[in-house]
């Protein structure tokens, strides 16, 4: 194995795309064991978190309904969104040329809990209940304002496609932490609030311009839960263990003729290919999980492919040491009807990331476990379309909105910044995007800042030439 | 970059880094060579060109700013180290002073310093940036073994393995060399037949003769557009949000087209940015621009169009600049560029060559964007010749019957005479015709009965504000449908709904032409505010007296394809929403007086409601709007009647009246001119650039924001490069000459280094996007020179360029590699062995198609679906779902898969594909596990692995040994070994044993796959030699080009 660790070393010490090169990293990784693959140097300093479970509410929830309570609004009802608070900023064009702004305050009711005394909305009672173990950040603001380009912001730090994803970067940054298992994994549900709603695209885990083997690995709730995962009917486990044998021979008479090392490289992939064959139905079989598991998460939990069901598995991703696990859960868009839709997301995801939170926690993983909750951008306080007594929908609104964080490194039971009455603009201590993915990587023992990769002739970031650490939400 | 700590295996890992970069036995310091690349990566940052960042008067980038006084001191003092503050600070002890500083994350290695030591005592030679140095055509190296090269490449390759005392490997077998050169030529593998003829022919042509056959094959062009497709960002989706589907195909195969015609490199280049400005530009020169239109378009609801504008052109600007000149002026965006001599001015001045094109921020969501062109292919175009020859024969007869059908008319016209009324209008394309003028048991009247009034014509319905009459399902226009709406009305009060087919509650979705505030409105709406097209007269209508009103929609999505008529006549109208971006179809009933709630209902009178499913014509409309009977209208003397009327009574005497062999003709004529709109609409487009008739004004936009224009900047090329070729024009034409004008120091180079890739790897300029300061060094200068120049003095000809490479002795070597080699040159660099890649991802897939006989070589056409897991679009948008071709489309070359951006091919782009989301040049390759699951079980394997093992029961022979021998060949062109076909054979044996004893297995087994299963095997004997097949296919040797 000299010449081959030779040139990994060879590889890292460029940071190249290392064609060819690149793929010995993870022949290595297996061999060498847990959390190798990690670049040199990573981490920059002792990390408080080992993974990320990111819960990512896609279509952007709306910070007035949930956690930012505005009780002044109830008397600004109707009333037109002063241009002292809108400051002539852009709006979008669903609704750049509405004839009137009127404010719409949120029919929901709000409470304090906890020791932290956190508002929460009614539509989040479980998340209410561990309000002491969250960290609320109500100033999230962003650049952008449609989806598209939003989301594609806070999962690559870059608006325009192209860049790699933030799962992407910890895995090249970071390495594995088991080697029968992605190093990223992602897991999507369809939110029951509006079934119409905004798109994903794989490009919000793939690598950009790092190589492939970095990007996120779909697991799905139909099918093959990695795609092409089971052996074709009428193959059977035996058969295919005397394949992978066979075919380890063959490639290994092919290696002593040729001395390639990406062909024994290729022995090992096929290897931790049979390993996943076991390892991942393993994962996904939540049939053993005990009764009080399913009472924990819900219902929905029992039901592959919804949001409750994949917070479990995170659970169970994150136990098996995954260093990046992120669950999309669409249907938070709600331009109109949104009183009702807006429900429906919530029973979809309420307890489930309480749940999650909880569960984590009992088990002792929370303390090395990051956990993030939010979307792209918040939504407007003034209605769009027609507000009536029961009735309204709230267009996209970039400049501010609330997310919370969980576990490794953060302060649990604070709230973070502050919105003004209208939840239009932030008042106290601003977070962007950049900030956010800089804390992140913060938590995991990176400095934001030196985890680089030359593409076209640039030293490029996932934070680009932004971003800092938000050191108020950090325990 | 993370400081990397230094190994201990430091000597060996000096050399096996250094293949390229240091110099080799030449103690001569070259500032290109070895001092610019640490320069511009570790101080650049902030001495270099860019302002906004540097920190201090002193850069790096320019030499009489290094060298100058700063005040007593001096950066550089040339062949006196000691005395320079530049080597003083980088070698500074004390960390405050050292640069680069710590906050910059840069460090010098000792190795980076002592070059640079040496370089200042060698006198601090600047060289200009040598990318941007015309190349010049290279003396030949003088080689000691003379008996190696084969052509000038190899005494380069050669003259570098000899200063590094590194001998070049033996040719390949010739059954990897042929097997090699129809995978790097056609992207396929060779036949056995073909292996065969080429080992059996001893002449010293044997080689040639296959290279010429391959480069004459038509998989040649499918092979080289590949690569192309990938750095046009070539995609059958738009890209953003919904990502629905766009038509760019027939670009796609004119590239195929291009290769395969080896049209110049160019001329190749010439048409894609610029065909559109040639002289006469033919049908394909416009298809050729549609290079750049490639790019993403964005149709998400409630962007903002402005910004999107820039960034379509900003990715022109970058893919162009990437794909010719191998430069990331991308960077120079925000601010100048910190790396490389392009100031941020400069990238705006040569984005004003590419943003005068009529064009939309906010592109369409489905389908082509503005402009496009209707692309017919050669067949179309075939057709179309026959449908116009049709169409003039059947004119021409119609006009030869010119005096006949005046002497026939005017007999009808007399005949008219004193007998009752006849009232007719047009009657091309009427879907519905309501007279009103009596009750309908089609209309469905609410809140009460309808009431029936004299009216314009006869008798006309009285509406009242609130009774409104319901047509059922009828008229259910979307946008791509083309329909008129015609009336007449009285209206009293100046709002109010005529026609329509929408929600009935304000604002809502649906179609529909209105009265409001007395003004006429058309509707076509989506989303109210944002999504649809609105256009409202400029004129009010007179309220109390009859009007005849129209509405015509061009389906063409866009507000100028309306129409709106007042009696006849085309009204001024302004466009208050032109975004019809989807669907506007309603699950309503038609309607006639209402439409849009309560408030929108009818007052007043309508009669004779007509709805057409074409967009009717100016002429026809002006008929319409003359309701006289033909009785009234043949009183009138022939030359006092108005256009309109003379008009109506020819028509309606040619096409209702007239005796049947005139009436025959006229429908003659009529239908061929309808076969041949159809015809044209079954078109594909393409979408093109265009120019604006006078140049859209551009700004150095501040840090690179849409809505923060700076200065105007005109159009200009950046001074570091040469200037437009004498008399070409300014523009985008101008700009395509001066890229593939001799004196361009980059394209030739830029473009071979990209072709050495497709063979090596690795181009001779790893950093194949980059040949700026950021760039690598060439690994061999002086051959990249030597292919640049040979590429322009033969007429940039593109075949002759891929001979010349891969009849070089240098690709024909042997890809083994001893450990001493692999440690000496890890990278394969200096090429002291042939290439050894894994197949790109279309080529793993076509090889598997190809072998196991399951390939249909048809060249173009509309993308295709093969086999992909269902669901995976549905997923990600709970919208379609891929829809799985059946047939020829599952067994397609893989660069005709259809390719959504946001879900592209997973087992594609497993095996590093090209997201084609942005430009990419730089081939990848990795190794993961998920290749080896997509090869194993993805039904695509599964499939060919059964097709081939048919093959092997029946063509290859009788024996075990005999089949597995067969597959073997067919699939790596090479005799297994004894020991490869042991370890075959006993696999074989152990499943044929399981699926004998479990038939049923094997059943299921061979159900995979759509292709015929071939009844006369035995299912046990077959469903084990599948599983030998899918062992071959998956084998290193075999997805691997050696």
């Amino acid at each position: 194995m000299k010449p081959i660790d030779l040139t990994r070393r060879h590889f890292f010490s460029r940071a190249s795309t290392g064609i060819g090169v690149a793929a010995l990293s993870s022949l290595l990784q297996n061999d060498l064991g847990a959390s190798e693959g990690a670049l040199p140097g990573i981490p920059h300093f002792a990390p408080k978190a080992k993974r990320v479970i990111y819960l990512f509410q896609s279509g952007a929830p709306s910070q007035m309904e949930l956690f930012d309570h505005k009780p002044k609004l109830k008397q600004y009802r109707s009333s037109e969104l002063p241009d002292s608070i809108r400051q002539g900023q852009r709006l979008t064009g669903m609704t750049s040329t509405q004839s009137s702004f009127p404010v719409a305050p949120s029919m929901f009711e709000f409470a304090q809990h906890g020791n932290s005394g956190a508002w929460v909305s009614q539509l989040m009672p479980h998340t209410a209940k561990i309000a002491d173990q969250l960290c609320f950040v109500k100033s999230m603001h962003t650049e952008a304002i449609n989806h598209d380009p939003a989301i594609t912001f806070f999962q690559t730090g870059f608006q325009i496609a192209g860049r790699p994803s933030i799962g992407a970067w910890l895995s090249y940054g970071l390495g594995s932490e088991n080697k029968d298992l992605p190093g990223f994994v992602v897991m999507v549900s369809q939110g029951t609030g509006n079934a119409a709603d905004q798109p994903l695209y794989d490009r919000l885990w793939g690598s950009g311009f790092l190589p492939s083997k970095y990007q996120g690995v779909k697991f799905r709730s139909v099918g093959d839960p990695v795609l092409f995962l089971s052996d074709p009917p009428g193959v059977a486990k035996a058969s295919r263990s005397r394949f992978i044998d066979d075919l380890g021979k063959l490639n290994q008479l092919e290696y002593e003729e040729f001395g390639d090392p990406e062909t024994t490289a290729r022995i090992a992939q096929y290897e931790m290919a049979y390993r996943m064959q076991t390892s991942v139905p393993e994962l996904t079989d939540i049939s053993k999980e005990p009764a009080h598991t399913f009472e924990l998460y819900g219902p929905d939990s029992r039901k592959p492919g919804t949001y409750a069901a994949n917070c479990l598995l995170a659970r169970r991703l994150s136990e098996r040491g995954v260093r990046f696990i992120q669950l999309f859960h669409r249907g938070w868009d709600q331009h109109n009807h949104l009183p009702k839709q807006i429900v429906g997301q919530c029973q979809d995801t309420d307890q489930a990331s309480a749940a999650l939170v909880q569960d984590l926690k009992e088990r002792g993983l929370l303390d090395e476990t990051l956990v993030v909750w939010g979307g792209e951008f918040g939504r407007t306080v003034y209605c769009q379309g027609k507000l009536t007594a029961d009735d309204y929908g709230r267009d996209h609104h970039p400049r501010c909105f609330t997310i919370w964080m969980a576990g490794g490194g953060i302060k649990p039971g604070i709230t973070y910044g502050a919105t003004d009455d209208y939840c239009y603009n932030i008042t106290e201590n601003p977070v962007d995007v950049h900030d956010l993915q800089a804390t992140m990587l913060h938590c995991l023992g990176i400095d934001h800042t030196k985890l680089t990769f030359k593409f076209q002739g640039r030293h490029f970031r996932l934070t680009d030439v932004h971003g800092k650490v938000i050191k108020g939400l950090l325990a | 970059m993370p400081i990397v700590p230094i190994p201990r295996l430091l000597p060996y890992l000096l050399v096996g880094l250094a293949t390229s970069q240091l110099p080799a036995q030449d103690s001569q310091v070259l500032f290109n060579r070895d001092i610019r690349p640490i320069l511009s990566d570790k101080c650049y940052t902030c001495h270099g060109p860019d302002p906004g960042n540097r920190k201090t008067k002193l850069r790096f980038d320019v030499e009489a700013v290094a060298t100058s006084d700063l005040g007593g001191r001096y950066a550089i003092v040339p062949g006196d180290p000691g005395k320079s503050e530049m080597i003083r600070r980088i070698t500074a002890e004390n960390k405050a002073m050292r640069m680069p500083p710590a906050s910059s994350g840069a460090t010098l290695s000792p190795h980076e310093i002592d070059l640079m030591r040496q370089w200042v005592q060698q006198g601090a030679k600047w060289q200009k940036h040598w990318s941007f140095i015309p190349p010049v055509r290279p003396a030949s190296p003088v080689v000691k073994n003379t008996a190696w090269p084969r052509n000038p490449i190899d005494l380069f390759i050669l003259e570098r393995l000899e200063r590094e005392n590194l001998s070049p490997s033996q040719e390949a077998d010739k059954e990897r060399l042929i097997r090699r050169a129809s995978f790097d030529l056609t992207g396929l593998p060779p036949t056995s037949s073909e292996v065969a003829e080429f080992v059996k022919d001893a002449s010293p042509k044997a080689y040639e003769k296959v290279v010429d056959r391959l480069l004459a094959s038509p998989r040649y062009g499918e092979r080289m557009a590949v690569r192309w497709l990938d750095a046009a960002r070539y995609a059958d989706t738009n890209g953003y949000q919904t990502d629905a589907e766009r038509s760019m195909w027939r670009w796609r195969d004119w590239v195929i087209g291009a290769f395969n015609r080896n049209m110049p490199f160019d001329r190749f280049t010439v048409e894609q940015i610029a065909g559109d400005l040639l002289p006469g530009a033919t049908l394909d020169q416009k298809i050729a621009t549609g290079f750049n239109r490639n790019h993403r378009g964005n149709g998400e609801g409630g962007i903002i169009p402005e910004e999107y504008a820039v960034e379509y052109v900003v990715d022109r600007v970058d893919t162009t600049s990437t794909v010719w000149l191998g430069l990331t002026m991308g960077c120079a965006r925000c601010h100048d560029h910190k790396y490389d001599p392009i100031s941020q001015k400069e990238f705006y001045q040569v984005y004003a060559y590419f943003n005068s094109i009529p064009e939309r921020g906010k592109a369409f969501k489905y389908g082509n964007s503005p402009p496009a062109i209707p692309a017919p292919t050669a067949p179309q175009q075939l057709q179309l010749n026959e449908s116009n020859q049709k169409v003039s024969t059947a004119a021409r007869h119609f006009a030869a019957m010119k005096d006949r059908i005046h002497h026939a008319q005017s007999a009808w016209e007399k005949s008219l005479a004193g007998k009752p009324s006849i009232h007719w209008s047009p009657e091309r394309g009427l879907l519905a015709n309501f007279s009103l003028d009596t009750d309908n048991p089609k209309l469905t009247w609410d809140p009460k009965g309808p009431e029936f009034v004299p009216g314009k014509i006869q008798h006309a319905a009285a509406f009242d504000g609130l009774r409104v009459a319901g047509a059922d399902d009828i008229a259910n226009f979307d946008f791509y449908d083309k329909f008129t709406l015609a009336a007449w009305i009285f209206p009293t009060s100046g709002t109010g709904a005529i026609l329509t087919r929408t929600e009935d509650v304000p604002e809502a979705m649906g179609y529909g032409l209105y009265l409001k505030d007395g003004k006429l409105q058309v509707n076509l709406v989506d989303r109210w505010l944002d999504d649809g097209a609105r256009v409202e007269a400029n004129t009010k209508l007179t309220l109390n007296q009859w009007h005849h009103v129209a509405a015509v929609y061009d389906g063409t999505r866009m507000a100028e394809g309306i129409r709106i008529y007042v009696d006849g006549v085309s009204q001024e109208f302004t466009t208050i929403v032109d975004d019809v971006n989807q669907t506007f179809a309603s699950k309503q009933p038609f309607r006639i007086g209402g439409g849009g709630g309560p408030e929108n209902r009818f007052h007043g009178q309508i009669e004779d409601a007509r709805v057409y499913q074409v967009a009717i014509t100016p002429e026809e409309v002006a008929m319409l709007s003359d309701p006289s009977p033909l009785n009234q209208l043949v009183a009138i003397p022939a030359d006092r009647r108005a256009l309109a009327q003379s008009q109506k009574l020819e028509l309606a005497f040619v096409s209702h009246f007239a005796s049947k062999p005139i009436r025959q003709a006229w429908e003659q004529l009529t239908q061929s001119q309808a076969d041949r709109e159809k015809l044209m609409a079954s078109f594909p487009t393409s979408m093109v650039m265009q120019e604006l008739p006078a140049p859209r004004e551009a700004f150095r936009l501040i840090r690179g924001a849409y809505d923060r224009p700076g200065e105007k900047v005109t159009r200009s090329l950046p001074a570091v490069l040469p200037p437009l070729p004498a008399g070409a024009s300014n523009d985008r034409l101008g700009l395509a000459k001066w890229m593939v004008d001799p004196a361009n120091p980059l394209t030739a180079r830029v473009a071979v280094n990209r072709f050495w890739q497709m063979y090596f790897g690795t181009g001779i300029v790893k950093t194949s996007e980059d040949f700026g300061s950021q760039g690598e060094w060439p690994s061999n200068a002086a051959l990249l020179d030597w292919l640049a120049t040979e590429f322009i003095s033969t007429g940039w000809d593109i075949k002759a360029m891929q001979k010349t490479i891969v009849m070089s002795a240098t690709y024909r070597q042997s890809s083994r590699v001893t450990p001493e080699l692999l440690q000496r040159d890890p990278e394969n660099r200096l090429l002291a062995r042939g290439p050894r890649l894994r197949m790109s991802a279309e080529m793993v897939r076509d090889q598997a198609l190809s072998v196991s006989g399951l390939l249909v070589e048809k060249l173009g056409g509309p993308s295709v679906k093969p086999y992909q897991p269902a669901g995976l679009w549905k997923e990600l948008s709970g919208g379609i779902d891929y829809v799985q071709d059946s047939g020829e489309g599952l067994y397609r070359r893989s660069l005709y898969t259809y390719w959504k951006r946001a879900s592209p091919p997973p087992s594609m782009m497993t095996f590093d594909s090209a997201g084609r989301e942005i430009c990419t040049v730089r081939e990848t390759r990795t190794n993961t596990p998920l290749q080896a699951l997509t090869l194993m079980n993805d039904v695509t394997y599964v499939e060919a692995s059964r097709a081939l093992a048919q093959r092997m029961m029946t063509e290859g022979g009788t024996s075990p040994e005999q089949r597995i021998g067969f597959a073997y060949r067919v699939a790596t062109a090479r005799e297994p070994s004894k020991a490869q076909t042991q370890i075959l054979l006993d696999g074989f044996r152990f499943n044929l044993d399981r699926y004998q004893t479990d038939r049923k297995a094997a059943e299921s087994l061979l159900k995979e796959g759509e292709s015929p299963l071939n009844p006369k095997l035995d299912a046990s004997q077959l469903a084990a030699y599948t599983t030998v097949a899918s062992l071959i296919l998956n084998l290193d040797a075999t997805v691997t080009i050696e």
